[in-house]
Parts: C-alpha cells; structure tokens; sequence
C-alpha cells in the first residue's frame, strides 16, 4: 500500500520522479514559460562571455521538479512550505532525479504536519539541489 | 567592495498588480512536465472544486519575474537593477515559500518586494543579497511568501 500524508512515518520515502534529459529546447521554453531571460541558460555566447563552457538550467526548473514530487503525493492543498538551496549547476543533458524522505512529524496549533527531506541529483551522482517541505497531515 | 547596491536595504517596492493568465500557467505547467489536469485543463479543476486551475507550487517566482516586467515597462527599476545584480555572476543560492492559500487562473493578486539584507560569505568571495517577495490577493489576503538569495561569485579585485 503507498503511503499518504495522513499515513506517512518518519522515514518513508515518496514516490521518486525524474525530469529530464533537459535539452537547450527545455532551458528556451522554460525561460519563455517562467519569464526568467537571463542569458547565462539560453545564450551560448553570453555564457561563454561570462567565463562558463556552456549554458546551464535554470535552478527553479529543478525546483518546480521538487514542487511536483511533493504536490503529486500530497496535492497541493496540504503543501504549506517548499524551501531549496541550490548546490551545483545542472548541465544541459542532465536527467533529474528528485527524491524525499519524511524525517518528522509533529503537532502544531492543532494540525498534525511532516516534515519532508528533499533532494535533487543528476546523473553523475552529483546533488543539485537540498530542498524541505512543510505538509499538512490532519485527515480531511 | 562589492557589486550589489546595499544602500537599498530595507526598500519595500510598490505594490504592482499582476494577473495570472490561464494561457501562461498552461505553458508552464506543461513545460516543467505537469501532467495533473488541475494545473492544466479548466474542466477538470472545477470538477476538483477549484474555480479554474490550479498555479504550480513554484510559480510564485513567476509571479514575482511577472511584476519586475510591469515595473519595467512602467519605466520603475525591477528587482536586480534595484539591488544592482550583474547577470554574468549572478547566482540562485536559495528559494523558500510559506503558502497561505492557491494561486488560480485569472486572479489578480499584488506583489511586493522587500530588500531584507546584504551579507557576505567564503571570506568576501560571495556576496549575496536576500529579498521577500509577498503575494496578495483583495480578498483572500496573503497567498504566497517568497524569500531568495541571490549571489554574485565576485572577482577578486571586487572582493569587500
């Protein structure tokens, strides 16, 4: 039986997801579908100019990666906190894997909440993003 | 010293109104792969109870990129020229958001923006810029609370 936020202990884990492989097309439409244009993801020519060897994705594509791994498991009307620090570049080609982990699960004003241990990796091993989410757990 | 203007400490911009587009949430939602009709298909999340669909959880940092282009074009300074952020090494370091309540198709919310701090890091190679960004709506008052820092990797002749 998989788990859900009512049932959820310390230590399960959610469902997996992978996105990817992130293509120069993603990083375009991606820029064009958030609003965010810089340069240094879309233009080869800016980004070399900057002192990289290439473009690279954008850090909130991974994230919007880890919002999907929790609000596909929880929905989004359980989520109260979505937090991620961004820790290495993610190369053009990399396929994203976002897992997580419930590591508490507590009272507060009266609610029942998990805390969620999220990361993202690529394929080479390395993470990209470590990220946290804040879920309701109170049966409806 | 460094790039970033931290005279502006402490600014809170004004309040711009943005209005989320359904159009503009569909591509986005189909761009980073969502495949739940409630973010995509206006029947199915009012058959969810929703009064059109549903924004993804980190379109909130759209909502803020959506304002900083009305201030633009209002001829304001958006976000980064404010603080006096340099694209070429500018980096994300952290997002974080605390949800209140949904964001939907064709609301029309208010988005303001404070400049909370400036600090330093890795012995004055970083330097990094922190800001809040609030998402209001008339009546169902605050729907998203958005922090991020953004970084600049310095040259060393930039170092503070």
């Amino acid at each position: 039986m998989s788990i859900t936020p009512t049932t959820a202990k310390v230590g399960d884990t959610l469902p997996p997801l992978t996105f990817g492989p992130i293509s120069r097309t993603t990083l375009a439409l991606y820029a064009g579908a958030s609003g965010d244009h810089n340069p240094i993801h879309i233009d080869l020519d800016f980004a070399r100019n900057a002192g990289m060897d290439d473009v690279f994705a954008h850090g909130m594509l991974s994230m919007a990666q880890l919002g999907r791994l929790v609000t596909n498991w929880a929905g989004q009307d359980r989520l109260r906190g979505l937090s991620s620090r961004f820790t290495a570049i993610t190369p053009v080609g990399a396929t994203v894997t976002c897992t997580g982990t419930v590591t508490n699960r507590f009272e507060q004003h009266g609610r029942v909440l998990l805390t969620l241990k999220l990361a993202a990796h690529i394929d080479d091993g390395t993470q990209t993003l470590r990220g946290e989410a804040k879920v309701c757990a109170t049966p409806s | 010293m460094g790039i970033f203007d931290r005279t502006t400490k402490g600014q809170v911009t004004p309040a711009i109104e943005v209005t989320l587009e359904r159009g503009a949430l569909q591509f986005f939602a189909e761009t980073i792969g969502e495949t739940d009709p409630i973010y995509l298909n206006p029947k199915a999340a009012q058959a969810a109870g929703h009064p059109d669909i549903l924004a993804p959880a980190t379109y909130a940092v759209v909502v803020g990129t959506l304002a900083d282009q009305q201030a633009r074009r209002a001829g304001q300074p958006d976000i980064l020229a404010r603080i006096n952020g340099d694209l070429r090494v500018l980096l994300h370091g952290t997002e974080s958001y605390t949800y209140h309540g949904p964001m939907y198709a064709n609301d029309t919310v208010q988005v303001e923006n404070e400049i909370t701090d400036f600090t330093d890091a890795k012995g004055g190679a970083l330097e990094i810029a922190h800001i809040t960004t609030r998402i209001l709506h008339p009546t169902r008052g605050l729907l998203v609370e958005a922090s991020r820092s953004l970084i600049h990797r310095l040259p060393e002749e930039d170092s503070p």
